[in-house]
């Protein structure tokens, strides 16, 4: 009897502990909900609406004035930046359709040499290629002075194409080579059982095939060229487009009104090309992600495709030796210095870097791991809330998120100065401010990477769990967490690396106090100290590659536990 | 013959997949070689097509020696199991693609798509696009595209194994008769066994690289070489016909 009893106590104890468990967790996901939707509305929405109102207002009022006058003002500037985005658009997409046929049809040691140098050049900081163009063919450049005893003039539009292009090459290749290992080999046996020779393949074939890919790399060519402020600003000279006379406007004028409306002008067209960009994207899947296209690489004999298999191999080796010497260019002004007649081995400048700029170097580390760590988790809770829960306004929301995909970095940068300067966020000068830009600016891609995975994993493991007692937030640290680890590695890298070399965004929030280790090396580039910058640059390649190397190797070891 | 494979050899490291094979066609004929998956038979039929280098033998074609040759250069074309179609063309693009290397003009090879279009039933799709066809239609322009070139020899790699069992059997008998007609030669691979009990002349059954038999589907009836040709084929459970073709098959 007094047993039965103890038993139904204890029962009844049980049941209301799991009525308080269960009343705590719909709560704490109702606030983490809140939450997320919250920062993303306060740190997406509000800088965006504070710079359309801002670009509209005059001293007399609301109007579209600023527009005229900014447009009418600075016409040449609007034409230079269409002009240079166009020809970085068609050269930058030439090298790397080039580049990344040249090293999908490499086999072996020497495609994964190739590999390697596009991965380092993709977490190279900015302004590196103009680094060393500027030493190599500058007026005193090695190549141009020293070797060929010319004495150019880099600082003009070509010099900004000819960098821009380089330096959005490796991105876009290997953009191009995820299309490529896409498509389907038995077309190209096909072509080939029917008679086509490899030339014949590379026309009627490959290039069709890789048609929108080509186009989407024209588009991402073009919007990175026109919000580019680092290069016009370095090698431009006296050749301003928009975005570098944003930059002179903030940085030298604090005029926020003209610096807004002129960033309309460029956020208008990024927007525009956003959507024709996802539209191509979705025809790239028809052409290439056949479900049954077959898994083995194809092979194609470049130097068998007659005129422009060669053009494609030339322009290919000329790109990589063009990279090559920008790396033996940084590694040589960081550690040569002039004696005499000749050039000798030096740590000087490295002991120098370490003794008086150590503390930005780490700052910059110390912010970007904070940024990988919420930036994942933020991005995490909305693809489980937006994916999994389908919560109401969910359309709403991805289109928010995705904002800051679409729009220029010192687009997004004046947007948070406007909102942020002010109670009652007054966040300008402070980190965090710092460590939210970069954050928000990365979650389209860091959600995107969460999204994919969420909708990998079978709804039934939910209908376990709840049936076998959890709760819902149960799901998400039992189900949802697990299956995202995945995501959880590729989201931290991208975000860390993208943290350690972005510049577009955040040049306009820091600090002049506490900079971060890009905005030093700009400044170096700027006034000249390339041997402090090209160490800065070196540090940078060595500290991302690492970070992302262990990274790598945990998520490795995860694989092998996990079978 | 018109078709001899002699010592066909291929290994992949130390397995062997086609073990010494040898065999012989006529012209117009229909051969059928059937197997389980990894038995080395679309490992044949790609040394055949070239995309695979044999490691020894020879495969003389109408005369002529053809395994040394590049698949352009072979007077061989193949239906693909996945189709291959090219998604970026429409039926009537796909189907005259080959004829531009044979040197013939635009307008001429127009009209012969539409001869083959017409022989497969589809010239009201010549403008679509390949991505709005259905499977079926998708395997007849591949098919349509293969023997368009008039090849000597018309290789067919499990063609119908992404397609329902109705769809399956309509088209089977569509080849067989377009195979007459054309007195195309063909090598059909496949695992499904009545597909090539229906569809061969010759019939020649696969295991480990090696022909176990080859021979008329009536005459591997009559005698069966081995159990696992009588296991394999499942025999017991068929009623063939006096010409040899099946009456009935007994579902299990």
């Amino acid at each position: 009897m007094s047993q039965s009893f103890h038993v139904k106590n204890e029962t009844a104890r049980k049941v209301s502990s799991d009525t308080f468990f269960r009343v705590f967790s719909a709560s704490t996901e109702k606030i983490l909900k809140i939450a997320v939707l919250f920062f993303i509305l306060l740190f997406i929405l509000y800088p965006m609406v504070c710079i359309f109102i801002r670009s509209l207002s005059t001293v007399s009022g609301i109007g579209f004035a600023n527009y005229a006058e900014v447009f009418l003002k600075y016409k040449e500037n609007f034409v230079n930046s269409i002009t240079v985005g166009i020809a970085t658009a068609v050269l930058c997409t030439f090298l790397s359709l080039c580049t990344a046929l040249f090293v999908y049809t490499r086999t072996g040691k020497l495609k994964a040499a190739l590999m390697a140098v596009i991965l380092i050049s993709m977490v190279a900081p900015p302004f590196v290629s103009s680094l060393a163009y500027i030493q190599l063919y500058g007026r005193r450049g090695w190549i141009s002075y020293r070797l060929l005893g010319l004495s150019l003039n880099p600082y003009n539009a070509v010099g900004v194409v000819l960098m821009q292009s380089i330096s959005f090459v490796p991105m876009n290749a290997l953009f191009l080579l995820g299309i490529l290992s896409r498509i389907d080999t038995s077309s190209i046996k096909a072509a080939q059982d029917l008679g086509a020779r490899p030339g014949d393949i590379l026309k009627d074939v490959i290039l069709p095939l890789m048609r929108p890919g080509i186009y989407v790399t024209l588009l991402l060519a073009f919007v990175r060229s026109i919000a580019d402020f680092g290069t016009p600003v370095i090698i431009g000279g006296r050749f301003s487009t928009i975005a570098s006379e944003i930059y002179l406007k903030i940085v030298g004028y604090s005029d926020l009104e003209a610096a807004s409306a002129m960033n309309m002008f460029i956020l208008i067209p990024s927007i525009a090309f956003f959507f024709l960009y996802r539209h191509l994207m979705n025809s790239t899947g028809i052409m290439t992600d056949s479900q049954r296209a077959s898994v083995e690489p194809f092979s194609l004999k470049l130097g068998k495709c007659g005129a422009s298999g060669l053009a494609v191999m030339l322009s290919a080796i000329l790109f990589f030796v063009v990279i090559l010497l920008q790396y033996i260019c940084i590694f040589a002004s960081g550690f040569m210095k002039r004696k005499g007649g000749g050039y000798i081995f030096t740590t000087e400048y490295l002991k120098e870097l370490l003794k008086y700029d150590l503390s930005t170097m780490v700052r910059s580390v110390v912010y970007a791991l904070i940024v990988a760590l919420l930036g994942t988790f933020t991005a995490i809770l909305f693809a489980y809330f937006t994916e999994w829960r389908k919560l109401k306004g969910r359309s709403f929301f991805d289109c928010l998120v995705t904002i800051p995909y679409m729009i220029p970095g010192t687009c997004f940068g004046i947007g948070y100065i406007l909102a942020f300067n002010h109670k009652p966020l007054a966040l300008t000068g402070t980190g965090i401010i710092v460590i939210a830009n970069m954050i928000f600016k990365q979650l389209p891609t860091s959600t995107k990477l969460c999204s994919a995975a969420v909708s990998q994993i079978p709804r039934a493991q939910e209908s376990a769990v709840r049936d076998l007692g959890g709760s819902s937030l149960s799901v998400l640290k039992d189900v949802i967490l697990p299956g995202l680890r995945p995501a959880f590695f590729g989201s931290f890298s991208y975000n860390f690396s993208t943290a350690m070399t972005t510049a577009g965004a955040v040049i306009f929030l820091i600090n002049p106090g506490k900079k971060l280790a890009v905005f030093k090396l700009f400044d170096a580039v700027y006034s000249g100290e390339y041997a402090v910058a090209s160490l800065i640059s070196m540090l940078i390649i060595i500290i991302v590659l690492s970070v992302e190397g262990i990274v790598y190797l945990l998520s490795w070891k995860e694989k092998e536990n996990v079978s | 013959m018109y078709l001899e494979v002699k010592g066909l050899k291929k290994s992949f490291g130390e397995k062997k997949i086609v073990d010494d094979l040898s065999f012989s066609l006529d012209k117009g004929q229909l051969m059928c070689i059937l197997g389980s998956s990894g038995c080395g038979k679309t490992t044949t039929l790609n040394m055949i097509g070239g995309f695979l280098k044999k490691d020894s033998g020879s495969i003389i074609l109408d005369g002529e020696e053809i395994s040394e040759k590049e698949p352009e250069d072979r007077p061989v074309t193949t239906v693909f199991q996945s189709y291959a179609l090219f998604p970026h063309m429409t039926v009537l693009e796909n189907v005259i693609y080959g004829l531009k290397f044979k040197g013939i003009k635009k307008e001429e090879a127009r009209e012969r798509g539409y001869e083959y279009l017409e022989m497969i039933g589809m010239t009201e799709y010549a403008d679509v696009r390949i991505q709005r066809l259905s499977g079926g239609q998708q395997q007849r322009v591949a098919l349509a595209r293969a023997l368009v070139l008039e090849p000597k020899l018309c290789l067919l790699d499990e063609p119908f194994s992404n397609l329902d069992a109705a769809l399956r059997e309509r088209l089977r008998f569509e080849l067989k008769k377009l195979q007459r007609d054309l007195g195309m030669t063909m090598i059909f691979v496949t695992h499904d066994q009545e597909e090539a009990m229906i569809l061969s002349d010759k019939m020649a059954i696969m295991e480990a690289g090696l022909f176990v038999q080859c021979d008329t589907p009536k005459a591997i009836y009559d005698a069966p070489a081995t159990d696992f040709v009588r296991d394999f084929l499942k025999l017991d459970r068929m009623i063939f016909k006096e010409d040899g073709s099946i009456l009935k098959k007994i579902s299990e």
